[in-house]
């Protein structure tokens, strides 16, 4: 349960250990990424894969995240399961995020760059 | 502090309450069980009661079972005195709910010092006792803010209407936490009327404070040129703004910050009455569903864009449809969707559909009534997670 990150390459991958990111995990999630924000971390893939549900407020917290990282840093999300595909469907996601299959998707995205 | 002692041999009832009347306590007396609970029920100022086991008609251990059924209103700190180093007694006690124990014959320091632990837990259990009725207050208070702030909510709905031939009817069901779902529709001049479905993230008072801000301004039909008509210099001077223009402007006006996280997701739309003509706006809500009783189909309207407020600088594109006369538009919050039943299922688009097709050939009202009856035996419960909203448009030819 909750969430934990670890360096791959020059990026820093958010793991969210929760099947629920809803009301009640917004606040915690969002200060779990501000820290890491604060700390210089500002380029930060987010690993959803095991998330199942994920309502209004879960989003809100990972635009609050783009918000914070600014124009010097990137959120990149990872692993959406169906459900919340089409909730980044329905909101439009990819419009401001890239959204990728899987962590090494996103890392493997990255290096080829 | 008020302590009992209760012991059926007077001589030693009578030294210790004076050793403890020494220490500064006031003492009462009991012979046994029965006299104790009465005098503990006479005199609430007692807090302490140290007592016998062996006894006459009530024991030791049968007395702090008594005390310990709750039919105190407060906390009485349980002594027991034992024979021996009794291994039994003391499980025996403990498992009755005595708070220590005083081994016979009495060590007076050890006395003082019991009684002075037990005065130590009495008044941590008062101040919790106090901590806990300041809090039932403040509960009180804040859940009649939070059934007043939905009673505002729900007097802030337009009540249902048929406006230049078009009908308005909904469906409103607060959630029990206050959500932030919204909903209008008036007449922005002879020949257009504009409606509107919103649903601002999260829960609480500052979710339905954003929502009653939106409506504010999105209702406000007196202004000459607000956000939804804009003034131009020839005749009639002013033009019915294009929806995504509005919503497009609202983003501009309502950006979160990284602390509010409040954003909200909307639809907007204009009809043109004398034709029929709609066009509209979906701003990451969920889709319109189109009832067409001419081909008996529903068809789900898509024009996906962001949510109002993510980001600044973003544009929204448009549908175009035309009504015929009978033609229905639904539209809805996730609410619906997302209402979950007892076991955590989703209510989901396809069961809503197969409702909305059931009740397609109903008139309108018996057709929202339909949808809530299916959604109400899903849900199963009286109250629900998130604002359940959805609106409903028939254009009646204009």
């Amino acid at each position: 349960m909750g969430f934990s990150n670890r360096q791959e390459a020059d990026k820093t991958v958010v793991e969210v250990d929760e099947s629920r990111l809803d009301a009640s995990l917004a606040t915690p999630f969002r200060d779990y990424i501000f820290d890491l924000i604060g700390q210089g971390q500002k380029d930060l893939i987010v690993d959803l894969s095991k998330v199942d549900f994920m309502d209004s407020s879960g989003l809100g917290a990972i635009v609050a995240a783009l918000k914070q990282v600014g124009g010097d840093g990137a959120i990149q999300l990872a692993g959406p399961q169906k459900s919340v595909h089409d909730l980044f469907d329905l909101t439009c996601m990819d419009k401001i995020f890239k959204i990728h299959g899987s962590v090494d998707d996103a890392l493997s995205d990255s290096s080829k760059h | 502090m008020d302590v009992l002692i209760v012991e059926d041999a007077r001589d030693q009832r009578k030294l210790l309450s004076a050793v403890i009347r020494r220490l500064g306590h006031t003492v009462h007396q009991a012979e046994d069980g029965v006299e104790a609970l009465a005098v503990l029920t006479e005199r609430s100022e007692i807090s302490i009661v140290i007592s016998d086991w062996m006894m006459p008609n009530m024991d030791g251990i049968s007395l702090c079972e008594a005390i310990r059924d709750g039919r105190f209103q407060r906390y009485i700190y349980f002594i027991l005195l034992t024979g021996k180093t009794d291994r039994d007694a003391t499980v025996k006690g403990l498992s009755v709910g005595a708070d220590d124990f005083l081994r016979k014959p009495v060590d007076y320091q050890e006395l003082e010092a019991r009684l002075k632990s037990g005065a130590r837990v009495i008044s941590l259990e008062q101040s919790l006792e106090l901590k806990n009725e300041q809090l039932a207050k403040t509960l009180t208070s804040v859940e009649s803010d939070l059934e007043s702030a939905a009673k505002t909510q729900e007097s802030l709905l337009a009540p249902p209407a048929v406006i230049q031939g078009v009908g308005f009817d909904w469906h409103f069901q607060p959630s029990q936490i206050l959500g932030g779902d919204m909903f209008g529709y008036h007449a922005l001049d002879d020949e257009h009327v504009m409606f509107y479905q919103l649903d601002v993230a999260g829960h609480g008072i500052p979710s339905a404070l954003f929502s009653f801000t939106l409506n504010n301004l999105l209702m406000d039909m007196d202004a000459h040129t607000t956000m939804l008509r804009e003034q131009i210099s020839n005749p009639p001077y002013y033009k019915v703004r294009p929806s995504e223009d509005v919503v497009a402007s609202l983003n501009q006006r309502f950006q979160t910050t990284a602390e509010t996280m409040l954003y909200f997701t909307m639809i907007y739309g204009v009809i043109h009455t004398p034709t029929g003509k709609v066009r509209m706006t979906h701003a990451g809500h969920p889709e319109t569903l189109w009832l067409r009783p001419a081909d008996g189909e529903l068809h789900p309207i898509k024009d996906t864009g962001l949510p109002v407020g993510m980001m600044p600088g973003m544009s929204w594109s448009f549908s175009e449809l035309t009504l015929k006369k009978g033609d229905r538009l639904f539209m809805y919050s996730d609410g619906i969707t997302e209402c979950e039943n007892p076991t955590g299922e989703q209510y989901g688009d396809q069961r809503l559909r197969d409702a909305l097709y059931g009740g397609r050939q109903m008139p309108m009202k018996e057709m929202i009534d339909k949808v809530w009856s299916e959604l109400s035996d899903w849900r199963d419960c009286n109250t629900f997670d998130d604002d359940v909203t959805y609106l409903v448009l028939e254009y009646q030819g204009g």
